[in-house]
């Protein structure tokens, strides 16, 4: 992301963006890009609309209201007289989303957009995401590592690990791929791995404390748990599940960090 | 160029910075007035005459006073950046880096050029009070504004021997390498202001040009200009080459 927005320069290769070379016509594909790289960086002497202005100047194509619209959408407007430095965690990140969007961009390069922020801003920020691409068509080029963020609001997802892309899926085709399994909490876990790999041929479990997970693609819930609660074994929960994306990805590169 | 100057000068917007030059600025025509002064009370007979003032001044302010607030300008000026993380919402804009620091130099150029002016305009000031107090020889605006051009020259000689400080406050990301360099720098001029050695060393050059004292040292006046020239196009061209290749992290 930092090589997409010049920051860091590449030591080989080229960098594509809007179908050319992003070095060639530089002011005009920059002027498609809004971008966040982590904490976002604004000047400290200064308020939050002031330093806008200043972002809207470089610019050049950005109006006082398009300023103001997007300090509302983030809700900064009221915070007229405060120095940036005075800014809390989440008023920084949203004031970097702000100036992400003020000129209405085409691609918005969003690395660790949701950093400090509260459940309710992280959420805001996630519906006004979504609507941004929905009304507007802006393409949302996002990296994070809270999965569960992703998820809910990406329809393509990329998992790079140690510096290689390793995967790159869009979601329905992963929703495919995550596999359901049937979570029953017992008394004996092991003992009853046991059991229903004697009496009901299963194969595909996982057990993990009091909890084993059964992965069949035909459940017989029912059946199970009869079987189970026959042998002695005390079932106090049955839940019907599916992988979470952080399961999926960690199962993918082989149980190391995701990067 | 204009769009990126006036940006930079947003940037300073409730900046105590501009406040503290100012003063540093003011320092220099303060301490002359306390050195009229204190000649008044010694010799009371002596002439002093407004020219001599702003000819004293020159040294001053180039080798000390104004020399060091144009270095902390500089590297506030470029440090800044990296200090408030501010490059990386700055350089993703549809601007060139090297437009980028152009902007920077430009807006460094008219600092200096409005502080030598609060420098002007102070020696003004002061020298009036002491002329309504005890009477200054030749005291009128007309001799004021004939060191104009020569405040001009010295802003412009000021500019060119901080070029390397910039590239040392880039290079460092910081205000600490570039003040520390420069008190070595001022210790430097120190010494030489008054030797002939001081024609090639670039800080006490410039003083020697404006008061025309480089023939007088037996080196040629092509000389110390082209060791200016070259000091400032080494400190541009590092700079500029530096921040080209920069990774920002």
């Amino acid at each position: 992301m930092k090589m997409m927005l010049q920051l860091v320069s590449p030591t080989a290769g080229k960098i594509m963006m809007f179908g050319k070379d992003h070095r060639e016509q530089m002011k005009d594909t920059y002027q498609k890009i809004g971008s966040i790289i982590e904490t976002p960086g604004f000047y400290t002497n200064l308020t939050g609309q002031e330093n806008l202005e200043i972002l809207a100047r470089f610019r050049k194509n950005v109006s006082k209201a398009s300023v103001k619209h997007a300090l509302e959408v983030v809700g900064l407007d009221q915070e007229k007289k405060k120095p940036f430095s005075d800014y809390s965690l989440g008023m920084k990140q949203r004031l970097g989303i702000a100036a992400a969007i003020m000129h209405e961009p085409e691609l918005l390069i969003l690395d660790e957009p949701i950093n400090g922020l509260d459940p309710i801003g992280i959420s805001e920020i996630r519906q006004f995401l979504c609507e941004l691409s929905r009304t507007k068509g802006t393409t949302i080029f996002i990296s994070s590592h809270v999965l569960s963020e992703i998820e809910q609001i990406a329809d393509m997802i990329g998992v790079i690990n140690q510096g290689k892309l390793v995967e790159e899926v869009n979601m329905k085709e992963l929703h495919k791929r995550k596999r359901k399994y049937v979570a029953f909490t017992v008394s004996d876990a092991l003992s009853a791995a046991k059991i229903l790999e004697n009496q009901c041929n299963v194969r595909d479990y996982d057990i993990q404390d009091h909890m084993i997970k059964i992965f069949e693609t035909e459940f017989n819930v029912g059946y199970f748990n009869q079987i189970l609660v026959e042998n002695q074994l005390v079932v106090t929960g049955i839940n019907t599940c599916e992988d979470n994306l952080e399961n999926y990805f960690s199962e993918l590169i082989g149980g190391g960090g995701i990067a | 160029m204009l769009n990126l100057l006036y940006c930079e000068l947003l940037k300073l917007r409730h900046s105590k910075m501009i406040s503290i030059s100012v003063l540093g600025a003011v320092a220099v025509p303060f301490m002359l007035l306390v050195e009229e002064l204190q000649t008044h009370a010694e010799h009371p007979e002596e002439k002093i005459l407004l020219d001599q003032v702003y000819a004293n001044s020159v040294l001053y302010m180039l080798i000390l006073a104004n020399m060091m607030v144009s270095v902390a300008i500089a590297s506030y000026l470029f440090s800044r950046e990296y200090a408030e993380n501010t490059w990386k919402t700055i350089l993703p804009l549809p601007i060139s880096r090297t437009k980028v620091l152009a902007g920077k130099f430009l807006t460094l150029f008219i600092w200096d050029l409005g502080l030598t002016l609060v420098s002007w305009f102070s020696i003004l000031f002061f020298s009036g009070i002491f002329h309504a107090i005890f009477g200054m020889s030749e005291y009128s605006l007309f001799t004021a504004f004939r060191w104009i051009p020569k405040y001009f020259l010295l802003t412009i000689f000021m500019f060119a021997t901080t070029t390397p400080f910039v590239y040392i406050a880039q290079k460092t990301k910081g205000f600490v390498a570039p003040m520390i360099t420069s008190a070595v720098i001022v210790l430097g001029s120190a010494a030489l202001c008054n030797q002939e050695w001081g024609a090639l060393y670039p800080w006490t050059a410039s003083v020697l040009l404006l008061q025309g004292r480089v023939e007088g040292t037996g080196y040629p006046v092509w000389l110390s200009i082209t060791i200016l020239i070259f000091v400032s196009g080494i400190g541009f061209m590092l700079t500029f080459l530096h921040f080209k290749k920069e990774d920002l992290k």
